[in-house]
């Protein structure tokens, strides 16, 4: 009966949060006054084409080609953050150095100042190296642990570790790096798995970085290329077109979702000092 | 200069954790400092060329900017909490082995990742118009219909209900932290005969300190640089009263064009947010201390 | 310590100075009258059909001009004046870009921001537009871009629902009075304004007082036309709209469709709200979302003794030429063909609105795509004597100050008096900023 309750609830709670997701696949068959009038997300008819028309798109290139440029820069950039926030946030956490406040504060401050701000600055300093229209000005940044909040996010999950498994570490003969790859990041796999996971979403979805610093069309990744369709002025554009561009841009990211958060199972539970 | 004594394990230096950090040093030069230092400067700059504090004056004597800071506090003052709350019910929910649990947790999370989504847009107009579901449930349990979009005072929770429908990456941060609590504290609770309610509040809650610290710290941050849930929905909302100081720096810079401004209102909301993160650093120090 | 106190001050010293230091330096490339071997980036943006259009156009060049490449860059309307700004700020713009009309003034304030295009006549035949056509693209003297197609806003009727009401157009300010009374009895509005996508609240409104007064409302050259009273009657003349039911006030307005433009309005597209008024190129969305041929155009409002003086143009588009590029005569060259090539007008059709070149519209006009609402609302334009829109007046800041003035009166925040003379005040000092 329990169990009954809990699916209840979840099953509930499920379809508010999936909703959406369902009208937009509808609507992706739907005309443009049934898009804008009706709620229900089952469409008056079916009709496959405009998966194929969004398939291709207008341009020289299919959405096959902006799926490798997206991870031509996701994958370096999830790597790149993922390592480099562990190093950084495995140094403030467990080790005292000299100015250590000072980049504390450091850390912080990146985190406070809109990125908005950020991007010009960015942009000319790009262009000045001559380094416009690659992906390196989207995925160097992360090698340098710049995501303030993954490495904030990490030092309070390594803090919450006990320095005994450290000690342990080093009487069993590790050196500080093995210590953090073989002992402690086990530990907080569950957090490193989200930071990939959400480099991962967060970089699928953005828009503002790859537009100002891209140039040539083939090297869009499919941010920019799900956004091609919609001019300001349309002259009789088809909706459903750019919503089915955005619903196959969509699959990536709940399926690594998905994946990911099988993981989180198989996390484990810090079992006390044993083994 | 006085030495300090640097509290490392035995037999490690005072430079390792220099070395370790040496990625970030670089990155913050070129990457903190560098834009900051810009940014800075620029926000300096008055319309003749000359360096001055004249955006900061403008800023500052605007009602209209002194509006958006009002607005941005009372969004997060209002925001923060629920959604604190909302993700941790959520992540104590999805915590479970039921069979299939997987497909719950990635439903619950899909909303995060629409994002600026159409869907959510015509979602939202679906739910707020003044012919739409929330009007409707309300006049069926009796209460008059309210215009969410069209009236100030109610325009606001239109994108506080976005942002908490949204509670997808917190919920994912805690539901690590849950991972990580040792089974065999709840085990030895219940043998001490600790209801469910107790163990939640005595040894849960207690556990995830610091997790509950640092959503409450990004969450604030993020809900202080608000820009795009009130640009897409509402649009700055009627007479201005959804309109956030991020959108006022958007504005500003990509709209107005006027970089100068951008920069100076970016100054300013890091110095209202560094104030409000030393707040809860400082007040949330006794809770945190082990 | 000290140590590194002084290298973080030399640091700073370097990055500011180098922030102060603005764009690169450049020098002008005189035309040298031959076509070179080179490659040019060219930038636009637009929706699909747009692109389809102009990719096949620039195959055609390629394959009539092999020594001289374009390179294409494009995307959707979404954050492109972003990108164009920061190409534009930064000296690393295209060779030939698409532009709006207010960045006209926005990027080239003083005339120096693009290519001096007068320099290039040579290569591009400007005898194709009318002199008018060719002063929208003027900043000062200088000739920096050349208008693709002109556009105004009209006024678009559902005549299903009109027919049902038994109304005919209205013609006169008065009739569109009269029939916000008669159509408000059934619960229908024959118009809609709004604040938020269009900003056609305050266009209405200008566009009255311009007919009334003779004034202009901003000169070509960022000066404001109207006085105080001016703008007290326009925005007096906007809440008598609401009153007569003519158009939904902002409040009801964005209480039924939120933030929505109304061709997403289930409003509109359900009858309830029966006219809009839009641009002649943009108004393919409207003709979408309502069944084939039932979107009409009217006629432009003129007041009692027939004058339909008041109502406004302006360039949909411009091309424009990059002042850094190294091949002035290879992209003007490049324009003239886009602009003026009766084939390549024809892969092009309408997708940049109608051309305003002669040649380009003689070759449309000869294979039949000039047709449809886009057609019927540029001739309505053409035959009524109309007002250049100033590039000022689309300036983002200046239509913040209208919107403000608009929702303040709409929401009763302030009255007429005292939202006009904020809006003359805010207008009068930004022009007076940026006027160079």
């Amino acid at each position: 009966m329990r169990k009954f309750l809990l699916y209840l609830i979840l099953a509930v709670i499920g379809i508010i949060m999936l909703y959406p997701l369902l009208w937009l696949f509808g609507a992706s068959f739907k005309s443009n006054d049934e898009i804008f009038t009706t709620i229900w997300f089952i469409p008056k008819s079916f009709d496959a084409e405009v998966y194929k028309n969004a398939w291709v798109t207008v341009t020289p290139y299919t959405m096959g080609h902006y799926f490798v440029n997206t991870f031509l820069i996701i994958i370096p950039k999830t790597v790149f953050a993922v390592l480099s926030s562990l190093l950084v946030a495995y140094g403030f956490a467990r080790f005292d150095f000299p100015l250590k406040k000072l980049f504390s504060a450091l850390l912080m401050c990146g985190m406070l100042m809109p990125s908005i701000v950020t991007i010009l600055p960015m942009y000319r300093m790009w262009s000045s190296l001559g380094l416009l229209d690659t992906y390196i000005p989207l995925t160097l940044p992360s090698l340098f642990a710049c995501e303030g909040m993954f490495v904030f996010i990490l030092i309070q999950f390594l803090k919450r570790v006990p320095k005994e498994f450290d000690e342990a570490a080093r009487i069993d003969g590790c050196g500080t790096i093995k210590t953090l790859f073989l002992v402690l990041m086990p530990c907080i796999r569950p957090a490193v798995i989200s930071i990939a996971v959400f480099t991962f979403l967060w970089t699928m979805n953005d828009f503002l970085s790859p537009l100002i610093m891209i140039q040539s069309v083939e090297k869009y990744p499919l941010s920019l290329a799900l956004r091609l369709s919609v001019d300001s002025t349309g002259q009789g554009y088809e909706q459903r077109k750019i919503i089915a561009m955005s619903v196959i841009g969509l699959i990536p990211s709940v399926a690594v979702f998905a994946l990911a958060q099988k993981k989180f199972i198989s996390g484990i539970t810090a079992g006390g000092l044993s083994g | 200069m006085r030495s300090r004594f640097y509290r490392n394990p035995v037999g490690v230096s005072k430079f390792t954790g220099l070395i370790l950090i040496l990625p970030f040093i670089i990155g913050a030069v070129l990457f903190i400092i560098y834009p900051f230092i810009y940014s800075f400067i620029v926000g300096l700059k008055d319309t003749n060329g000359g360096l001055s504090l004249d955006n900061y004056r403008n800023i500052l004597t605007d009602s209209s900017s002194r509006r958006t800071l009002f607005v941005t506090l009372k969004y997060t003052a209002v925001l923060v909490p629920l959604k604190l709350i909302v993700s941790l019910l959520a992540a104590l929910l999805l915590n479970c082995e039921l069979k299939g649990i997987g497909i719950f947790r990635t439903a619950f999370y899909i909303p995060s990742i629409l994002g600026s989504n159409i869907a959510v847009i015509i979602m939202w107009q679906y739910l707020f118009t003044s012919d739409g579901l929330v009007n409707q449930l309300l006049k069926a349990v009796g209460i008059s219909p309210v215009g969410w979009y069209g009236d100030p005072n109610y325009a606001l929770f239109i994108i506080v209900l976005l942002r908490l429908w949204e509670f997808g990456s917190t919920m994912v941060i805690f539901l690590a932290g849950l991972r990580n609590i040792p089974k065999e504290l709840y085990d030895a609770a219940k043998v001490d005969g600790c209801g469910r309610i107790r163990a939640f509040f005595s040894i849960t809650l207690p556990q995830l300190k610091n997790i509950i610290f640092i959503n409450l710290i990004l969450q604030t941050i993020a809900a202080m640089q608000e820009f795009n849930a009130p640009y897409l929905i509402t649009g700055g909302g009627p007479l201005g009263s959804t309109r956030t100081v991020g959108m006022h720096i958007y504005d500003e810079m990509f709209r107005f064009g006027d970089e100068g401004t951008a920069n100076a209102i970016s100054w300013l909301l890091f110095a209202v947010i560094g104030i409000i993160i030393i707040l809860l650093y400082r007040f949330t120090e006794k809770l945190r201390r082990d | 310590m000290k140590k590194n106190i002084l290298k973080t001050a030399a640091l700073c010293c370097i990055i500011s100075l180098s922030a102060c230091s603005d764009k690169k330096d450049y020098s002008v490339t005189m035309p040298d009258g031959t076509l070179d071997k080179c490659s040019l980036r060219f930038s636009w943006w637009g929706g699909d059909d747009r692109h389809e259009a102009t990719l096949k156009a620039i195959d055609l060049w390629n394959q009539k001009n092999p020594d001289i490449t374009i390179i294409p860059e494009y995307g959707g309307w979404d954050g492109w004046a972003e990108k164009m700004n920061s190409q534009v700020s930064s000296g690393t713009e295209p060779d030939i870009m698409q532009i709006n009309y207010d960045w006209l003034i926005s990027m080239s304030p003083d005339g120096d921001g693009f290519y001096d295009l007068d320099k290039l006549s040579s290569q591009i035949d400007l005898s194709q537009f009318d002199n008018e056509v060719l002063s929208f693209g003027r900043v000062g003297e200088k000739l920096n871009a050349v208008a693709v197609s002109v556009s105004g806003r009209s006024l678009f009727y559902n005549s299903e629902v009109f027919s049902r009401m038994g109304a005919d157009y209205p013609e006169t300010w008065s009739d569109l009075i009269a029939l916000g009374n008669k159509f408000g009895e059934s619960g229908l509005y024959p118009l809609d304004l709004d604040i938020q996508s269009g900003g056609t609240a305050w266009y209405l409104a200008v566009v009255y007082i311009q007919q009334q007064t003779g004034r202009q409302f901003i000169t070509p050259n960022g000066e404001l036309g109207f006085t105080v009273e001016d703008i007290k009657a326009a925005l007096s003349f906007y809440k008598k709209l609401e009153d007569s039911h003519v158009i939904r006030t902002v409040r009801t307005r964005t209480d039924e469709d939120g933030n929505a433009a109304l061709y997403q309005s289930s409003e509109f597209i359900g009858g309830r709200v029966a006219g809009v008024l839009e641009w002649g190129s943009a108004v393919g969305k409207y003709e979408s979302v309502l069944p084939d041929g039932i979107l009409e155009a009217g006629p432009l409002l003129t007041d009692e003794k027939g004058c339909s003086d008041g109502w406004m143009i302006k360039p949909s588009l411009l091309y424009a030429v990059s002042k850094r590029t190294k091949h002035p005569d290879e992209a003007a060259a490049f324009i003239n063909f886009m602009l003026n090539d009766e084939k390549c007008a024809d892969i092009l059709g309408t997708t940049r609105g109608i051309p305003a070149s002669r040649s380009a519209e003689s070759a449309l006009e000869k294979s039949g795509s000039l047709k449809g609402l886009a057609k019927e609302c540029n001739d309505i334009l053409e035959r009524s004597e109309t007002v250049t829109i100033s590039p000022y007046m689309e300036l983002s800041r200046m239509k913040e100050f209208y919107n403000t003035a608009i929702e303040s009166v709409s929401y009763g925040t302030a009255d007429v008096d005292s939202a006009a003379k904020q809006m003359f005040s805010s207008v009068n000092n930004y022009l007076e900023k940026i006027r160079k």
